[in-house]
């Protein structure tokens, strides 16, 4: 869909494989089997235990639980990094709106159904709330956005923990947990799973992003301002009102995550639960990975997913180290950061070295000398 | 600083047999001979892209030929890194200056080259050594002062002292005037000639016709990486030089006809903004309003203000007779206003998106959307018109922006800008960079724009072009506009003594203009 018409699928292909995301991936399951192979381990029983423990029958429900909040946080990181800007403030705005949820589904008077969706709005307009702060102590103070959003997280994980540890304290608990909502203020899940209508929603914010990425104005000048801010800047697109609106779009999709995870089993808001598995820092690896486009997004935040549940399998079955699975990623990321990609037959060089002497600036005039 | 080794005066300085350098997809040099007698200078000329580039890179060390020789004063050489060529006797000055800017001239001069006493470096030998060499050669420099507070033209002569340092007896310089007034260039060329006249050779790569005409004693042309001509100066035209580079009869410096002006479009008084005060203009539809002037003297500033860019702190600005002082970039491009910047690469197109996502810029909340949609169709077809209408060579609308070559890039950013058919263009440096096949084309399209009733506001550091293009020139200088001139009055030399500061000759420039980066 993001490719241009009329290209035929071996062209896809071959593209595809010439990414630096493919050859990442390949390059981090190839030096994983090594791995596997230097401690003495059996890779291909390794690998298809991590495949079978999460895309068989009993590891697909939980893969889908783990996307769930891994796609949700991957958009959230994505669509200000579109434009360019990196939202470092992930656990904050989830942690804010899962309380928001909780607060919520306490104390509405509403009937049930409604007071889910309720719970689901107030979430995503507190994590909207506190990122728009982070957008706005850029664009008043002049406070960069990483270092503004970065800082802000940590207040607000304080602020819930403290939430959850006194004011609204279950009582009699040993544990710094909110009550458990009332019956019925759950999102549905599907059959017995823990899968809920949740991922129906994350799924629905990515198509969305989809929508806008490639076929609004909005979208275009997001897209614009990413790959170069001057040229969008220069053209009338307003930066300080378009960092505000990602920032509260991104913010709302992080607080819908903590939403759903309060709405969702245990059904309460319990201290240190939505942020210990990480999912921030997956979703922004997830982000990174694809360069924030939409559908990559979406397949990436698949990937790390998969990675995650069976990672546990694994170790279950094959007695080798769930680790395995981080150090899978971490070479996927090195790889991905070094921008390595299959060559061409014919390597191109830059043909003009005159023009654009490697070595720029006076340091350089050390290598030219006797 | 000794003389050739060589004993026979008729041995080449620099001569290169049957050059080949391929890289994947192009052969940049074919068989490429070059013969540089010592004593001249040379001028190495060819358009983006012709090999000159590489040639030169083969030539300093930087490169290494697939076929061919190097001979420096008629011993075969083999460079494996600019150090050798250093060692040989060669120097070149780059385009963009590699000078510590917070050091003095001479620390710049003798750096990795020091005169030593006790093994620390001689400071007052350093500053000696600089007064010596500047006396020899013409090149008044103070030793002492800093060298980011000197004009360009000055740290090009520290540039060029610095090669004399090391003892450089062939000196090549690529594109050197490129951000000179015209009398800081005159003045490099008096030193060029005075080192020749010395015994020194100067390899001179340009694309300036005028310069090479003037300062120079032979031409060889290169183009798709062969040598196609070999000029004694004396003898050609710029004509036939400019033939022998794009391959066809261009019309050099074409002088068009003035246009009828019709109402006010721009109205500026008193406008002040950083770097610039005072300034008054008005632009009518139907003319062409040049703003001429050394790079570094207010004339981006004003631009961009008038665009929306900057701040104005005083002053007042009137498009069609409404106020826009303080209008954004976008209220005053739905007012009427479009800008084809100065930076194609860094504010005038994003390279790494798609042509057609360019070409759109701008034109994403108008003609091509509805309702906040920007289906990608209407996308698509409007960059196929605009590549057809505006010639603009580019595989297909999908392809990104890096991917077409600076003349078709700069088709690309003005053909853009003319499609929002507004009553009021601002362009900056149209040609700059740009083939002169393009230039034409360029030139063609910014006259038909303004004989369909627009008004234009061309703001170029190339005085052929304001002098063929604009129906009043206005000059600036350190931030003012401090003369204005009708197109009959403004011959080069009027306009030369008004961008160096009405003072003439030397160019009392006290504003550094930024360093140009070739492309």
């Amino acid at each position: 869909m993001e490719q241009a018409p009329r290209t035929s699928p071996t062209t896809l292909i071959a593209r595809a494989l010439r990414s630096p995301v493919a050859f990442s991936v390949l390059a981090g399951v190839v030096i994983g089997a090594l791995f596997l192979v230097g401690t003495g381990a059996d890779p291909v029983a390794a690998y298809g235990a991590v495949l079978s423990g999460s895309l068989g029958a009993d590891g697909i429900g939980p893969t889908l639980t783990t996307l769930t909040s891994v796609l949700g946080l991957a958009l959230a990181l994505a669509v200000p990094l579109r434009a360019g800007l990196i939202n470092l403030g992930g656990d904050g705005q989830m942690v804010l709106g899962g309380m928001a949820a909780a607060v919520t589904g306490l104390y509405s008077p509403l009937p049930a159904p409604l007071t889910v969706v309720l719970a689901l709005l107030a979430g995503m307009a507190a994590g909207a709330g506190y990122a728009a702060l982070a957008a706005l102590c850029e664009n008043r103070f002049g406070v960069p956005l990483l270092v503004s959003s970065l800082l802000l997280s940590y207040p607000a994980a304080s602020f819930a923990s403290y939430l959850a540890r006194y004011p609204l304290k279950e009582p009699g608990s040993s544990l710094p947990q909110t009550r458990q909502l009332p019956v019925g203020v759950a999102l549905p899940a599907f059959g017995s799973s823990t899968v809920t209508v949740g991922l129906l929603l994350v799924v629905v914010a990515a198509a969305t992003y989809w929508f806008t990425d490639r076929r609004t104005a909005f979208g275009y000048e997001m897209r614009m301002t990413g790959l170069n801010s001057r040229f969008a800047a220069y053209a009338g697109v307003e930066r300080k009102g378009l960092t505000l609106r990602l920032l509260a779009v991104s913010g709302s999709l992080a607080g819908l995550v903590g939403a759903i995870g309060v709405l969702s089993f245990p059904y309460r808001f319990l201290d240190g639960s939505l942020t210990a598995s990480g999912y921030t820092w997956t979703g922004l690896t997830a982000a990174l990975l694809a360069g924030a486009a939409p559908v990559g997004t979406v397949l990436a935040s698949f990937f790390f997913a998969v990675l995650q549940v069976g990672g546990l399998s694994m170790e279950r079955t094959t007695e080798v180290p769930r680790e395995l699975t981080q150090v899978l990623q971490a070479i996927v990321i090195v790889f991905l950061a070094a921008r390595l990609r299959f060559p061409r037959f014919a390597r191109r060089r830059d043909n003009k070295p005159f023009d654009n002497p490697v070595p720029q600036g006076p340091q350089s005039s050390q290598g030219e000398l006797v | 600083m000794t003389p050739p080794p060589s004993a026979d005066p008729e041995t080449p300085a620099v001569e290169l047999r049957g050059i080949t350098k391929r890289f994947p997809g192009t052969l940049a040099n074919d068989a490429v001979d070059l013969t540089v007698r010592r004593g001249e200078i040379h001028a190495l000329m060819g358009e983006n892209g012709a090999g000159k580039s590489t040639l030169m890179s083969v030539l300093y060390g930087m490169e290494r030929p697939d076929a061919g020789s190097v001979r420096i004063d008629g011993r075969e050489v083999v460079f494996s890194d600019p150090g050798d060529a250093m060692a040989a006797g060669l120097g070149m000055v780059h385009q963009s200056f590699k000078l510590f800017d917070s050091l003095t001239v001479a620390e710049n001069v003798v750096y990795a080259a020091e005169p030593r006493r006790f093994g620390l470096v001689d400071r007052g030998a350093a500053r000696r050594r600089v007064r010596e060499l500047a006396e020899e050669h013409g090149l008044a420099v103070d030793p002492d002062a800093r060298v980011g507070d000197l004009p360009v033209g000055l740290r090009q002569r520290v540039e060029i002292l610095k090669l004399l340092h090391r003892g450089a007896r062939t000196l090549i310089l690529d594109e050197p005037t490129a951000v000179l007034t015209p009398g800081e260039a005159d003045a490099l060329f008096a030193v060029l000639k005075s080192l020749a006249a010395q015994g020194r050779t100067v390899i001179l790569v340009t694309h300036k016709l005028r310069e090479v005409l003037e300062g120079s004693d032979n031409v060889t042309v290169l183009r798709d990486g062969h040598v196609v001509a070999r000029l004694v100066t004396a003898e050609t035209s710029a004509a036939e030089i400019a033939a022998a580079m794009t391959g066809r009869a261009v019309e050099l410096d074409r002088v068009h006809s003035a246009g009828t002006p019709g109402d006010v479009i721009l109205d500026v008084t008193d406008l002040a903004t950083d770097g610039v005060r005072d300034v008054r203009l008005t632009v009518r539809a139907g003319e062409i309003v040049g703003i001429a002037g050394v790079a570094g003297n207010g004339q981006s500033e004003l631009v961009e203000a008038l665009a929306g860019l900057r701040p104005v702190t005083s002053g007042r600005v009137a498009l069609l007779g409404d106020d826009i002082t303080h209008a954004s970039a976008t209220e005053r491009r739905a007012q009427g206003l479009a800008y084809v910047p100065e930076d194609r690469h860094a504010v005038g197109t994003a390279p790494a998106a798609s042509v057609a996502d360019n070409l759109a810029m701008g034109h994403h909340r108008t003609s091509l959307s509805a309702r906040g949609l920007l289906p990608p169709a209407a996308v698509r077809g409007h960059a196929r018109r605009l590549i057809e209408r505006f010639g603009i060579k580019a595989v297909s609308p999908e392809v990104p922006g890096s991917s077409l070559s600076g003349g078709n890039l700069q088709k690309l950013l003005i053909g853009r800008e003319l499609a929002h058919d507004a009553p009021l263009l601002l362009v900056e440096q149209p040609t700059r960079g740009v083939d002169i096949g393009a230039v034409q084309n360029i030139h063609d399209q910014l006259i038909a724009y303004r004989d369909a009733g627009h008004a234009v506001l061309l703001v170029s550091a190339e005085l052929s072009e304001i002098r063929g293009l604009a129906d009043r020139v206005l000059v600036m200088y350190e931030g003012r506009v401090t003369a204005a001139y009708e197109k009959a009055e403004a011959d080069e030399r009027t306009l030369g003594l008004a961008m160096a500061g009405g003072a003439g000759g030397s160019a009392p420039v006290t504003q550094v203009a930024p360093v140009e980066v070739g492309d």
